[in-house]
């Protein structure tokens, strides 16, 4: 099982691909509409709206968090 | 055993896991911020040096080992909160991937806010992956009208709350065992009860 390079969730089937290409390296999570990776910073505010919703952190602290969580994946580093 | 083609980078990479293991030992009998690195080396049977060929610092040595149990609970919650699982199935599954090292995680829960920067950030991106799943789940649910409407957070920081509470005073509700064996079933009812929609409401929204 693939993890993606940008996020770091495990691509367990072929819906976490973006449109379904298993032969990506990153998550339905991490493309733009058309398929492609999104940027560093469009990664960076998208992961931190995440952390925002589902942990209610600050979003300056989500932000900040985001970034030192990206600094740790093939992808970013 | 190891075979014959084991390299000089293989031996390294088991004397560091067998260096995370020892210290996620230690941290839970003396504490993650009082352990000594000495006693980690004893408990792995290496020289205390080695602790320090391995992680330039004490800190990069916890860090790594909140890196390394956070790993492998995201990898247990994935398998264990199966493809469309309710939020109960993933509360559950969570349960089962703390009880893993029910010790170890409490000492977390107790020390987060006293910890390094480095060390907050590694259990934030433990709790990220936990809050995914309850997220997925929780989004499924409520529109199926199984759960009452809850901001998302609040919904993950109440189940959080509530766990690490229980396994902070583990002492107190289970001073012989696993707080989560012993409490955990009774935990996700009580949740649950407070998440399902009351009869007359689940009407009023299907």
């Amino acid at each position: 099982m693939k993890t993606c390079i940008a996020c770091g969730m495990p691509m367990k089937n072929a819906e976490d691909y973006p449109g379904g290409d298993t032969s990506l390296d990153y998550c339905v999570h991490c493309a733009r509409p058309d398929g492609s990776m999104q940027s560093y910073d469009e990664k960076a505010a998208s992961m931190a709206a995440f952390i925002v919703r589902t942990q209610g952190l600050d979003e300056g602290v989500a932000l900040a968090t985001a970034k030192e969580m990206m600094a740790k994946l093939p992808a970013w580093s | 055993m190891l075979g014959p083609t084991t390299t000089r980078a293989d031996k390294k990479q088991a004397t560091r896991a067998a260096l995370i293991s020892a210290a996620m030992r230690v941290y839970e009998l003396d504490g993650i911020a009082a352990a000594r690195t000495a006693d980690v080396a004893a408990a792995a049977d290496v020289a205390h040096g080695t602790v320090f060929v391995h992680f330039p610092s004490r800190e990069a040595l916890f860090v790594a080992a909140i890196e390394d149990f956070g790993g492998k609970l995201a990898s247990r919650l994935h398998e264990l909160a199966a493809d469309g699982a309710h939020v109960r199935e993933v509360l559950e599954a969570h349960l089962r991937g703390l009880a893993e090292h029910e010790g170890f995680y409490s000492r977390l829960a107790i020390e987060a806010p006293l910890l390094p920067r480095e060390a907050r950030q590694s259990l934030l991106s433990i709790q990220s992956a936990i809050s995914f799943h309850i997220a997925e789940a929780a989004e499924r649910d409520e529109a199926a009208s199984l759960i009452k409407p809850i901001p998302t957070y609040l919904l993950f920081n109440t189940w959080i709350g509530l766990v690490h509470y229980y396994l902070a005073n583990r002492d107190l509700f289970a001073p012989d065992g696993s707080v989560i064996e012993r409490c955990g079933a009774e935990l996700i009812e009580h949740f649950m009860s407070l998440i399902v929609p009351c009869p007359n409401q689940k009407e009023e929204t299907s």
